[in-house]
């Protein structure tokens, strides 16, 4: 009885801890095939550099997820607030902050539209932000006139633009130190956020078991705006981010982070045992997903099979996750 | 201290086509316990409901200490110090979160000021409101998704004796718990009556626990108050059950008499159940009830469910007439002509959001069907067949399930694998949360099941029920069998002797 209670509780620890030894192991074994090439500096720089983006799309889809919400149309309204800040700076001459505060403020009001349909229509969430995507795509483009937005080119409507330069403030965002800065303050956010206030805790509570967080006095509708509330700004920083590390806002520039956000999300829900989508966990995930990209690449992995193998290895992680779900 | 009343005038609800509470007139006031008692749907619930702010429609007045107040939401309930202890224990957790957030959730919901989680004091306080119940060997820290039934009931109780409370509504507290905690829970509330200023307002289907802690009781039946009377040495169970019902009852149900036949359902060596089934073996005969007797979390609901497929097998066989079965999970044991009417009904039993009909099809669609399409009028024949047969109480067979009583929805839950015509009927603690009248239903049902030559397993931590129904009793403790009875030839302490863990060879042997 003994050895098997701690036959189990060794196989809790692995579960609990399976992203992290993954990780690790993803690490030895890179280090192995390719030595320094991969255990350096600047490789390390890289991998940082590379998952800084999906992290912040991570942290959007863990504060929504956290409540039991969903947001599938995250990374096309991100596109959205990307037009927005290139835009606004290109186009209408707004210094860098003001851009900023525009994107940001573009973007709440959008997701207005999202927390609508939850929360006054009462559609699911899936389905009300699978019909959103399709909004925000034909919006966002129907603003930008179905071509990038990035120096040199007029606006959508003809008019010359404001400024024909970025600044080296604007692409400095995308660039490392900062961009890895941006991310990890989103994380510190989110994580103090999500486990350290009480309105965290309310989240979290509302995603237990919702009739229990409603009888317990709490609002259920108004935290899930917050939730949204909250998603919105790290998408706006999302969307920033990208447009500054391409030097510009391409058509649908966003789109194709939703999988990998989900992914590093679903990745990190386990880490540690917290059983639930937890900021530090989701920074865990991201960090896998990029590691491996980055390792195979190194490996010489031609760039059309990394899916496939980025895929296997992630699937490998979520079974150990959900492994330790108990049978019912 | 000063006393607090709590009282209600002409206070109605109805819900669509149904008076649940017709004019009642209560009163309760802190220091006293006081036993609320009547069958299902008498309207216990609506009335609890009504205090705890989760019934806003009702009609009538509510009066604290005479003042008239309007309790129309949970908040103003718990802030006036009326706390509620749900019956369905689940639906009031965060499964997710720790047990200190748990205990602490409405504290940290209504009077925490600041944003910021002081996780010191909530933890204390939380293994604090734990302390009081003495409970010691629940980890502040743990999620409370890893505990058991019982310990989760610890939790929320914990939860509302830490709050401001005046008045304390147990929905059937001691339904879930072991004889050893339920008196922990009565020493509890009892220090709770005389050193704190509560009324507790005490929902029990137990009438023997009402007479042992209660000092007085409102019995109601069809949505209104029909008797209110202290509590007193002279008082019997038989009288307050007379009244639940309206009618006299036979108060020990009668075993039947029925012609046991072979032994044709055997478990050999059964372990699984991650380690929470250990070596059982025991048979069953045509026509025989077979109880499976122990205490909360002896593994009898793990037993059932390895048998039935639905925790993992690590070792052993089950053997039916003759032929060993193969069984990995619950489809299997269905096709081997095993049925499990499992312990928790709405969870696992029936399915809520359907109706009627097609929950006593459910288990066995492939009779109603042709060509895999669902013929409507041969299942709705089954059902009205059913309902006709067991008495389900229900407008319509087009009702949905969740809108039945709790006896009801267990009728419903042994309807199913009625019509599917199994051998081997598994029933896990059948009479949980049913009241007297229905109780007997299901006895009666139970042992036609065994007339029609079938077997019956029967778990049961009710040692009572089990001596007037079963033919023999297993009695589990850990996981394992510690003895072997014949029912008419045992008794309640032979049975609870075993239960605590005394094994059979031990005491032949001393």
């Amino acid at each position: 009885m003994q050895e098997s209670a701690k036959n189990n509780n060794t196989a809790r620890f692995l579960l609990n801890w399976a992203a992290v030894i993954t990780l690790v192991l993803c690490f030895i074994f890179f280090t192995l095939f390719k030595g320094s090439l991969f255990l350096s500096g600047i490789n390390m720089v890289n991998i940082l550099l590379a998952m800084s983006i999906t992290t912040v799309f991570g942290i959007a889809a863990t504060v929504t997820m956290a409540p039991d919400g969903f947001d599938m149309s995250a990374c096309t309204l991100a596109s959205c607030s990307a037009y927005a800040f290139v835009s606004s700076y290109l186009w209408f001459g707004c210094n860098l902050a003001v851009s900023i505060l525009i994107t940001i403020v573009v973007t709440l009001i959008m997701y207005q539209l999202t927390m609508f349909l939850i929360l006054i229509c009462k559609v699911p969430d899936m389905l009300a932000t699978c019909a959103l995507m399709f909004v925000h795509q034909g919006l966002g483009q129907w603003y930008i006139g179905g071509g990038a937005v990035s120096t040199g080119m007029k606006s959508s409507w003809g008019a010359e633009p404001a400024r024909t330069q970025l600044s080296d403030a604007f692409s400095a965002i995308g660039r490392a130190p900062y961009i890895i800065i941006i991310m990890l303050a989103c994380v510190f956010i989110a994580w103090v956020i999500l486990d350290f206030t009480k309105h965290g805790r309310f989240l979290y509570a509302m995603g237990g078991n919702k009739q229990a967080a409603k009888l317990s006095g709490i609002d259920v509708k108004k935290y899930r705006y917050i939730a949204g509330m909250i998603t919105a700004v790290f998408i706006a920083i999302g969307g920033i981010m990208v447009s500054s590390r391409g030097s510009s806002a391409q058509v649908m520039c966003c789109d194709n982070y939703l999988m990998q956000s989900l992914a590093a999300v679903f990745v990190g829900r386990s880490v540690g045992g917290a059983e639930k989508p937890n900021a530090l966990g989701t920074l865990v995930g991201a960090m896998l997903v990029s590691t491996l990209e980055n390792g195979l690449t190194i490996c010489a992995v031609p760039y059309y099979v990394l899916p496939a193998v980025k895929g296997a290895v992630l699937a490998l992680a979520l079974i150990a996750a959900y492994a330790s779900v108990k049978e019912q | 201290m000063e006393k607090i009343t709590l009282s209600t005038k002409d206070v109605s609800m109805e819900y669509p086509g149904v008076k649940a509470l017709n004019k009642v007139n209560f009163e309760i006031s802190t220091g006293e316990i006081h036993a609320i008692v009547g069958a299902n749907g008498a309207g216990k619930s609506t009335l609890m409901n009504v205090f705890a702010g989760s019934n806003p429609g009702y009609t009538g007045q509510v009066f604290l200490n005479g003042e008239p107040i309007e309790i129309r939401t949970p908040n103003f309930a718990k802030k006036h110090g009326i706390q509620i202890v749900y019956q369905e224990v689940d639906t009031a957790l965060v499964p997710s979160l720790s047990v200190a957030e748990n205990i602490m959730l409405n504290d940290i919901v209504m009077n925490q000021k600041s944003s910021f989680m002081n996780w010191g004091a909530v933890r204390k306080s939380a293994a604090e409101a734990l302390k009081r119940l003495n409970v010691t060997d629940i980890n502040v820290r743990s999620l409370v998704q890893n505990l058991t039934l019982a310990e989760k009931q610890m939790v929320l109780i914990a939860r509302a004796i830490q709050a401001e409370c005046n008045f304390l509504i147990l929905d059937e507290p001691t339904a879930p718990l072991s004889d050893t905690e339920t008196e922990e829970l009565f020493r509890v509330v009892k220090s709770l009556r005389e050193s704190e200023n509560i009324a507790i307002m005490f929902i029990s289907h137990r009438l023997h626990e009402v007479l042992q802690i209660c000092d007085s009781y409102t019995v109601m039946r069809n949505g209104e108050i029909v008797h209110n009377a202290p509590v007193t040495p002279e008082t019997t169970t038989k009288e307050i059950v007379e009244k639940m019902l309206g009618r006299s009852f036979e108060e020990n149900f009668p075993k039947e008499e029925v012609k046991i036949g072979d032994k044709f359902f055997e478990v050999r060596n059964l372990s699984g159940a991650y380690g929470k089934v250990n070596n059982v073996s025991f048979y069953v005969k045509r026509g025989e009830i077979v109880g499976i007797a122990g205490l909360v979390g002896a593994g009898k609901s793990e037993l059932c469910k390895t048998i039935f497929g639905s925790y993992k097998k690590t070792g052993g066989s089950i053997i039916l007439d003759g032929k060993e079965l193969k069984i990995n999970n619950p489809a299997q044991a269905v096709k081997n002509r095993i049925a499990l009417v499992p312990e928790e009904r709405r969870k696992e039993g029936v399915l809520v959001q359907e109706t009627v009909a097609f929950n006593l099809s459910a288990a066995c669609l492939d009779k109603f069907c042709m060509m895999s399409f669902v013929q409507t009028g041969k299942v709705n024949e089954n059902a009205n067949r059913f309902v006709r047969d067991l008495g389900i109480k229900t407008p319509s067979i087009k009702q949905h399930v969740r809108n039945l009583s709790g006896g009801n929805q267990q009728k419903v839950a042994v309807g199913k694998w009625l019509a599917a015509d199994c051998d081997i009927y598994i029933f896990d603690e059948p009479t949980k949360g049913v009241d007297v009248g229905a109780k007997q239903d299901i006895f009666h049902l139970i042992n036609n099941i065994a007339r029609e030559g079938n077997g019956v397993i029967y778990a049961s931590c009710e040692n009572s029920e089990l001596l007037s129904i079963t033919d023999r009793i297993y009695v589990m403790f850990g996981g394992e069998i510690m003895a072997e009875l014949v029912t008419k030839d045992t008794n309640e302490d032979e049975i609870m002797n075993y239960s605590v863990g005394t094994r059979a060879e031990a005491k032949a042997g001393a």
